[in-house]
């Protein structure tokens, strides 16, 4: 097995709400390899973005993440994300809490900053809402390949955007290069966000519901865009979907989350062909894909 | 069509949209002089205004004429900064003479203040970030004490000056101190300071100024293209900063007529030589051309800055423009 | 914590509007006559027993003038809350549901108003026309027809498009009735509470800024917390309380009319989602 990038263990999200506390990721473990394709798949409120988002370091307070471990492999090196998060979280006897939002963030985002872009970045859902209104499209992709490459003078800058653009399958580059998102449409802007992300050159790229909100034949293009990019060289990727064809489309290995905790975790391979014994809910997502179902019940 | 062709035709337009609201808000006033009981001129000349000098006010108000004709016949001349003569006040002059340096005074003490008012509110919210539970317990009361008019505000401050000074003089200084900016009519600059602090403070403008900017701030550090940003590693600050010029010059702009309203009770306060202290003087001896041509101005003003506002946010911001407003 | 802070505000606020109101009621039924309440051997006596807040520069007793002084804005600022809201809501479903010039028109007279310098041209009417605390409040209602339209219009132009109001459209209710019900009364409440309490502390606020900058207002020798405050502003260093009582009278149901309205609305439109 190749080098891990990423190992999330027993981590645990909790809210606040008027209901009381309310545990949104119930001690989930995952883990992507370099070169791999996770799919995370589950229905909306089973954890599956809070998981996401929590692994980027940016799940907002109001308790938000309260135990467990994420460790980023930069360069095999492990670095632990919430490493002495045990100190900003206050308990009530034995049962944690409060914790002190805005030291937590300090800490993680301290942690996060040499990680983010260079080892892991983030395609998510709402494209419209993920780019900068107020600047053109081909600034921001111009703002990642100058991070990603510092030496290059500015007009190659400019050219390797209007190249990312052109690789996302933009059909007028330079056109879009000088366009705001609110001139785009859904998927373009999508195609525009994973340019941003994509020339930013991580090591692992994080697609949180790339496909949501967007027109049937224009999440078809993404999700192939998506496979194309991923065949061009090969990188690893953690690609969270509801949508179970898109999941088992693109990647290598699938865990499905439901309630917060996993229920099932099994190669694409084996659930596209049916093998093995499968969790009744997963059963019934590949039933309602009219795949393979074979066997029921606890694996 | 170019983006700088598109803005140049909506910065146009508004600027024809500004011009028709100052004829309107014009018409507005000019119809609150006509609606005066009983015989008009008598309404706005001061007791004992001989009978030729009625005639003129008259003819320059078009009372003599219906509404309509009046109203063009006033507005031609007033369209060209002719609001007549002074009255009382410093008769012979034109309302223009006196009431154009004063206008400019105030203008700068309420555009500084506002603009110190903002800058402090910025700083605040930086300061304080993200809105926490426990932080209540602090805005809260300051909350109520911001929201003392500014009028009381002053004269807390004036008593506070008045106990500095008492203290002073006792411990053996010169009657007052050079900074003591109440009752004193002076050249200095000092009055215009405080005058300027009671601004900022009264009327709730600042905890106000400060809301709304905490607000807008803690929305776009919560914005989705905001994490996608930090997620790519970049730096947030600059997109943070781009997206707050327009909220912040929308605010500005919003509040310009609330810090307009507090300068006239400001000066007269501290009795700064201003349009505000010129405004009352004259409506107290009903000098009326002043009055009118002073309301005017502010108006004017107003619809200026708003303008200016709407073209700034249409060169930050590519929507407005889209939007064609 | 953050919900025990707000209960806290909502309450203390709410305490100050119900004492405000109570007050304003029971005020018109409590004999006073400022002639007589004259006591010159009685001059800026401080508070006491007999005198709660002390008294004034001729003896009489702050305390009775401060619940008599309610009167003068009282029901002209509720008046004017009430005036100013039913236009503000009238003129934004006006102009959130009609199309073409009707539309236009209504937000170019918004727009015209909402440019008025508010204290200069009510220091302008006033010099006018007799100025009254009656007057005022009307003009003050006027002037702030355009900010409850503008909000009301936000609201009425965003839920154009929800579901469920298309969903009433499409069950064939009448539209004055879905726009003024379900769009007006159900959904704006909270923003229409929120600028009515707004301009009742506008109005007392108007009140007291011009008996403080001249004599427009409530004259001597009836009483306003205005001209209360305006007259003894002088004497403050020296006597506080018949000035700092009114002036405390004054920031106090201020704000604690715009916290109520605020974190009622706030409340309400928590429930509302």
């Amino acid at each position: 097995m190749s080098a891990p990038l990423l190992a999330v263990d027993d981590l645990v999200i909790e809210f606040d709400t008027q209901a009381g506390r309310r545990r949104v990721v119930d001690g989930v473990s995952f883990g992507v390899a370099e070169g791999e394709v996770l799919g995370i798949l589950g229905e909306s409120g089973s954890g599956k973005t809070m998981s996401t988002l929590a692994v980027l370091g940016l799940v907002a307070g109001n308790p938000g993440v309260m135990g467990g471990s994420i460790k980023v492999f930069d360069d095999g090196q492990p670095r632990e994300l919430l490493e002495g998060l045990g100190r900003v979280i206050k308990r009530r006897g034995d049962k944690p809490a409060r914790k002190n939002d805005r030291r937590w963030q300090r800490l993680v985002f301290r942690r996060m900053k040499p990680l983010w872009g260079r080892v892991m970045t983030a395609v998510f859902q709402n494209p419209r809402h993920s780019l900068d209104p107020l600047m053109t499209v081909g600034a921001q992709v111009e703002e990642s390949v100058r991070l990603a490459e510092p030496a290059l003078s500015k007009a190659e800058v400019g050219a390797r955007a209007v190249d990312w653009l052109a690789r996302v399958q933009m059909t007028d580059p330079s056109r879009v290069h000088g366009s705001y998102a609110h001139e785009l449409s859904g998927g373009m802007c999508q195609r525009a966000m994973i340019a941003v992300a994509l020339a930013r050159r991580p090591r692992l790229l994080i697609a949180d519901e790339p496909t949501t909100g967007l027109d049937t034949t224009v999440r078809a293009e993404i999700v192939a865009l998506f496979k194309e990019l991923l065949a061009d060289r090969g990188r690893s990727m953690l690609y969270i979907s509801h949508d179970i064809r898109e999941v088992l489309y693109l990647a290598d290995r699938v865990i499905v989350m439901r309630h917060g905790r996993i229920v099932e975790e099994a190669t694409a391979a084996d659930l596209k062909a049916g093998v093995g014994r499968r969790d009744p809910y997963t059963a019934s997502l590949l039933a309602a894909a009219e795949l393979p179902v074979g066997q029921q019940g606890a694996a | 069509m170019t983006r700088a062709s598109l803005l140049l035709i909506a910065a146009l337009r508004r600027t024809a949209g500004g011009l028709l609201l100052l004829v309107g808000a014009s018409f507005v006033i000019y119809i609150t002089i006509r609606s005066a009981p009983g015989d008009a001129i008598d309404a706005i000349s001061p007791m004992g205004t001989p009978p030729e000098v009625k005639a003129k006010l008259m003819a320059e108000f078009g009372l003599d004429r219906d509404p309509l004709t009046g109203y063009v016949a006033w507005l031609s001349r007033s369209a060209v900064g002719d609001f007549g003569e002074s009255l009382v006040f410093a008769p012979g002059a034109t309302v223009m003479d006196v009431g154009l340096p004063a206008f400019e005074r105030t203008l700068a003490l309420a555009g500084l203040a506002l603009a110190a008012c903002l800058v402090l509110a910025l700083l605040g919210a930086l300061l304080l970030g993200r809105p926490h539970p426990r932080q209540q317990l602090v805005t809260g009361p300051l909350y109520f004490v911001t929201a003392a008019p500014s009028f009381v505000v002053a004269v807390l401050f004036a008593q506070g000056m008045n106990w500095f000074v008492h203290t002073y003089v006792e411990q053996g200084g010169y009657e007052t101190p050079p900074w003591y900016p109440i009752p004193i009519y002076s050249e200095s600059w000092m009055p215009y300071l405080f005058a300027g602090i009671v601004l900022v403070a009264g009327d709730g403008l600042f905890t106000d100024f400060l809301n709304a900017v905490r607000a807008e701030l803690q929305g776009l550090r919560n914005a989705q293209f905001i994490a996608a940003v930090r997620a790519k590693g970049a730096r947030t600050v600059s997109h943070i900063a781009r997206n707050m010029v327009v909220p912040l010059v929308s605010g500005y702009a919003a509040r310009l007529p609330i810090v307009l309203g507090g300068v006239v009770i400001v000066e007269y306060i501290f009795t700064l030589d201003g349009a505000g202290y010129l405004l009352l003087e004259a409506a107290r001896e009903r000098d009326f051309p002043i009055v009118v041509g002073l309301s005017v101005l502010f108006t004017a003003t107003i619809i200026v800055v708003n303008l200016l506002a709407d073209i700034v946010r249409a060169l930050v911001d590519p929507r407005e423009v889209a939007r064609g407003g | 914590m953050e919900a025990k802070a707000e209960r806290l505000g909502l309450w203390s606020s709410g305490a100050v509007v119900a004492v405000v109101l109570l007050l304003g009621v029971v005020a018109p039924f409590v004999a006073y006559d400022p002639a007589s309440a004259v006591d010159y051997d009685q001059q800026l006596v401080g508070p006491s027993a007999a005198h709660w807040f002390g008294t004034d520069g001729q003896g009489r007793d702050v305390a009775i003038r401060l619940l008599k002084g309610i009167e003068a804005f009282f029901l002209p600022g509720l008046l004017a809350g009430l005036a100013a809201t039913t236009l503000g809501a009238l003129a934004g479903a006006i102009a959130g549901y009609a199309e073409g010039w009707v539309r236009s028109a209504v937000l170019g007279l918004m727009q015209l108003i909402d440019t008025l310098p508010r204290l200069v041209f009510i220091i302008l009417v006033c010099t006018i026309l007799n100025p009254s605390i009656s007057l005022i409040a009307g003009v003050a209602a006027v002037l702030f027809v355009p900010n409850i339209a503008t909000v009301v219009r936000r609201k009425v132009e965003a839920l154009a498009s929800e579901d469920y109001i298309l969903a009433h459209i499409a069950h064939g209710f009448r539209p004055t009735r879905i726009l003024l019900y379900h769009i007006i009364w159900l959904q704006c409440r909270p923003l229409l509470i929120r600028q009515a309490t707004y301009v009742f502390g506008y109005v007392l606020f108007v009140e007291t800024a011009l008996s403080y900058l001249g004599d427009y207002g409530v004259q001597e020798p009836t009483p306003s917390w205005g001209n209360m405050v305006a007259q003894t502003r002088e004497l403050a260093g020296a006597a506080p309380w018949p000035w700092l009582f009114p002036a405390l009278a004054i920031v106090i149901t201020i704000s604690g009319f715009l916290a109520f309205g605020n974190l009622l609305a706030r409340r309400e439109e928590e429930a509302l989602r």
